[in-house]
């Protein structure tokens, strides 16, 4: 079963009017990996997370999740078969609680919970998960930054996802709360068994956290491989202009 | 739960002395009431739509027209009752026919559309109207009493606010709330947005369709003109913004209160009262942006509970 | 169908097209800088119309005048209530929702008031009177200076107020408030002042296309609505926001609503047009010319 493709996208091509965003990418996650999609601004990431979740129909290519087609449906069919997304812009039901929040999760996504009290219980134990529980009657809207990125990891795992695509978790972050929401991340994987495909900027958790590295350049896969290979690949280094890989 | 059973008799025993206001309240005053609970049952259905998804409708006196053109053309042919449902069956389903297109359309270009559509029955109406009898207006006889109608309007607001109240506490609701907050997260957290609003777009049209069937035996002559006037629309969203748009009980004050105050400027100034309400309702939005409960919200809250 | 009656329906159809434009210009300004639906535009265009039929009938004063007075006139009522009511509201509203809502009540607030204050001052009777009423004829179509004069005014403001927007400052302002409101408050634009200007400008419009309309239309005090509306599918049709687009979507409903109306019969207009209507916003909700800014 390791061995088991989760996520396979063949020959994604997204085009917008004359912009051609997304050209032949090919994607695969193994089930139990974490996958790091790396490229500058404009490569294309976002837009191949629309297109697997659903946001976006491609202009040409399949998904399969789980060995099923899922290309063409609705984000919402796509949810309740365990693919869940996050937001590179947080986009939590700011009116609500944080709880309201996290059981909307519970009770549309995989899970499909009728009962309420039962999605408030399992609702209150994600939120004990990512450090959110004593903030469970505050409305979201009062939330700062780094509690909104934990609100949408709670929210997304509430739906009870066999994958995740975190969308720049952690972009935005202090230093100090990168690193715990590095180590939610990392427990997101290890303890419940979810297998991730992260967009992210900040190279030290792509480097620290993902086995495999995929890289974008202008709508195209340039590269993929290691942590390490990637960090070697002469054409990465040259589409980063000289950023340093390891900062 | 004593608290909750104590709010549950309270309500047992208005909804009781609501069914004795006939027996023993003069016609003036059974009429007011007749009037508080239409508005009552308008305002509610409309916070189903609007109140919970955010998508602001001016379309509820296209219902309202359709319930009661429903009624005049098949009054004396039907069953009063059956008459009555059916007219909200019809604009449950016509609510449903063209909620799918409709509901794709957002934020001002939504308010304006349902603008368009409720002028468009009206004018449709008037077109039917002069083609079939060649006036426009209509004249209903041997119509039921006051006390039927007071009592079947009794039924529809009661079912209003109950379904409003049902729908904001279920996971339906829940579903409507996080469609207004943030529509295409919603739908990537797993819920079917497009059912979602096409299901509380029907809701909120049923209540308004049997609510215009009664209203157009009350009042026993209708004309396009008066029954789809988008001064229904407008009046129910004033209604809802006094009790903070997404309130069951907010909805039920507002309408409470803007009746009673119109009530009383139209006995007072009848020459005057619509520029005085116009001008009540340009006071409150600016000095009380949240709707006038929600200052009363906030200290309840606050409270220690 | 000849020649002449073909040309006929044609500069009906033109010469109420670019009153619609010079209506619909105005309240899309109004949307485009603000985000505001204005319910009561066509209350203002009422408002012109009865102060241009008593300035006539009491004191003789030329329409001509008026036009400018009656502007004059709408731009005042449009400062106060910018001023006294949306600056305040835009200031303390807490998310673009409920700014939404809430000005939509206001709106109609004043639409209420204005139209019942016109009934209870001057009663509900229908009134009109004719001025410039000689025919003249071009190319065998018959045409009354009236209609002509207001469809010249009408296209000139109109034209006016594009070049304004094209090729001064303020109306580069303008436009950038238009596409971005926040990046163009960062760049340092005077967002109050615009929004005061195109308020003003806006409601002069309507009170010039009220005045222009008092010359061969009549004067009730409930007319005002079907004018909004007509005003909302021109803008639906150029796109909400896109001043270019509103009026070439004058034109356009002019000439679908007069040459429907001579295919089927006058009953049918306010159908034809809320049938265009729901149908653009259905298939094309940005507009036939898009969202762009021009």
């Amino acid at each position: 079963m390791k061995d088991m493709k989760m996520l396979e996208a063949r020959n994604i091509s997204k085009r917008f009017g004359g912009l051609m965003a997304l050209e032949d990418v090919n994607i695969s996650v193994a089930q139990g990996e974490i996958v790091g999609l790396i490229g500058a601004n404009g490569a294309g990431k976002t837009t191949l997370f629309n297109v697997i979740s659903g946001t976006y129909a491609p202009t040409s290519g399949r998904i399969l999740f789980k060995g099923r087609e899922i290309t063409g449906m609705r984000p919402h069919e796509i949810c309740r078969r365990g693919l869940v997304r996050t937001f590179q812009v947080v986009k939590p039901f700011r009116n609500m609680t944080v709880l309201r929040n996290v059981m909307a999760g519970k009770l549309f996504g995989k899970d499909r919970v009728k009962n309420l009290e039962y999605a408030r219980e399992e609702a209150l134990k994600i939120l004990e998960f990512v450090g959110l529980a004593q903030k469970a009657h505050v409305l979201a809207r009062g939330l700062g930054l780094a509690d909104h990125k934990r609100l949408e990891l709670a929210r997304s795992l509430a739906a009870d996802p066999e994958l995740l695509l975190l969308d720049e978790a952690l972009a935005g972050l202090t230093p100090t709360e990168t690193v715990e929401a590095m180590e939610i991340v990392r427990k997101i994987h290890e303890k419940l068994q979810i297998t991730i495909l992260m967009v992210e900027h900040v190279m030290k958790a792509v480097t620290g956290l993902c086995s495999r590295i995929v890289v974008l350049h202008y709508g195209r896969k340039i590269a993929e491989g290691t942590p390490k290979e990637i960090a070697e690949n002469p054409e990465v280094v040259e589409a980063y202009l000289g950023e340093s890989i390891e900062a | 739960m004593a608290k909750r059973a104590a709010l549950y008799g309270f309500l047992a025993l208005i909804l009781a002395l609501l069914c004795l206001v006939p027996a023993f309240a003069s016609d003036y005053v059974v009429s007011l009431f007749l009037d508080l609970l239409m508005w009552i049952a308008l305002t509610e259905s409309w916070i189903i739509l609007s109140g919970y998804t955010g998508y602001i409708s001016l379309g509820h006196s296209a219902f309202f027209g359709l319930g009661a053109y429903f009624m005049a053309m098949t009054w004396t042919h039907i069953p009063y009752a059956l008459g009555v449902l059916s007219g909200g069956l019809v604009c449950l389903a016509f609510a449903f026919a063209i909620g799918f297109p409709f509901l794709r359309v957002r934020g001002p270009y939504f308010v304006i559309l349902t603008l368009g559509l409720s002028e468009f029955t009206k004018y449709l109406f008037i077109n039917l109207e002069i083609k079939l009898g060649g006036t426009v207006g209509r004249i209903l006889m041997m119509t039921p009493g006051l006390e039927t109608l007071y009592y079947s309007v009794l039924i529809v607001g009661t079912g209003a606010t109950i379904t409003a109240y049902f729908v904001k506490n279920s996971r339906f609701g829940i579903g409507l709330f996080s469609i207004k907050e943030e529509e295409d997260a919603a739908n990537s957290l797993g819920i079917n947005t497009s059912i979602y609003k096409w299901l509380a777009f029907g809701i909120s049209a049923f209540f308004p369709g049997m609510v215009g069937a009664i209203l157009a035996l009350r009042r026993s002559y209708i004309d396009p003109y008066t029954v789809f006037s988008p001064a229904v629309s407008f009046q129910v969203i004033v209604m809802a913004f006094l009790g903070g748009f997404e309130d069951v009980e907010g909805a039920l004050l507002g309408a409470v209160v803007l009746t009673l105050v119109s009530e009383a400027l139209w006995a007072q100034y009848p020459y005057y009262y619509m520029i005085i309400l116009g001008a009540i309702v340009i006071f409150i939005v600016k000095f009380m942006p949240l709707g006038v409960l929600h200052p009363i919200k906030q200290r309840l809250l606050k409270e220690p509970q | 169908m000849e020649l002449t009656r073909i040309l006929q329906i044609l500069s009906a159809g033109l010469i109420i097209g670019g009153i619609y434009a010079l209506i619909a210009v105005g309240l899309n300004l109004i949307y485009g800088t603000m985000r505001l639906l204005n319910i009561a535009h066509g209350e203002l265009i009422m408002l012109g119309a009865y102060v241009t039929y008593w300035l006539y009938t009491l004191y003789g004063v030329s329409p001509l005048i008026s036009m400018i007075l009656v502007s004059a006139f709408s731009a005042l009522i449009g400062l106060i209530v910018c001023w006294s009511i949306f600056l305040p509201i835009i200031k303390t509203s807490k998310s673009a929702a409920v700014l939404e809502s809430n000005s939509l009540l206001i709106f109609f607030g004043l639409s209420v008031i204005f139209s019942n204050l016109a009934s209870l001052l001057w009663t509900a009777d229908i009134r009109g009177y004719s001025y410039m009423t000689k025919v003249f004829y071009i190319l065998g179509v018959p045409l009354m200076h009236n209609r002509l004069l207001a469809f010249l005014v009408a296209v000139v403001v109109c034209i006016l107020s594009y070049l304004l927007l094209q090729k001064t400052m303020l109306g580069k302002a303008i436009r950038a408030l238009i596409q971005d409101r926040e990046a163009s408050q960062l760049v340092g634009i005077n967002a109050r002042f615009i929004y005061i200007f195109s308020f003003c400008l806006g409601f002069a419009m309507a009170g010039l296309a009220g005045c222009l309309l008092s010359m061969f239309y009549e004067i009730t005090p409930f007319m005002g609505l079907p004018y909004t509306i007509v005003a909302f599918i021109v803008i639906v049709l150029g796109g909400l926001g896109n001043i270019f687009g509103s009026l070439m979507g004058g034109f356009l409903l002019g000439l679908l609503e007069t040459i429907g109306v001579s295919l089927t019969s006058p009953g049918l207009r306010p159908i034809l047009s809320y049938s265009i209507f729901i149908l653009i916003i259905l298939v094309r909700p940005k507009g036939i010319f898009g969202r762009g800014v021009y």
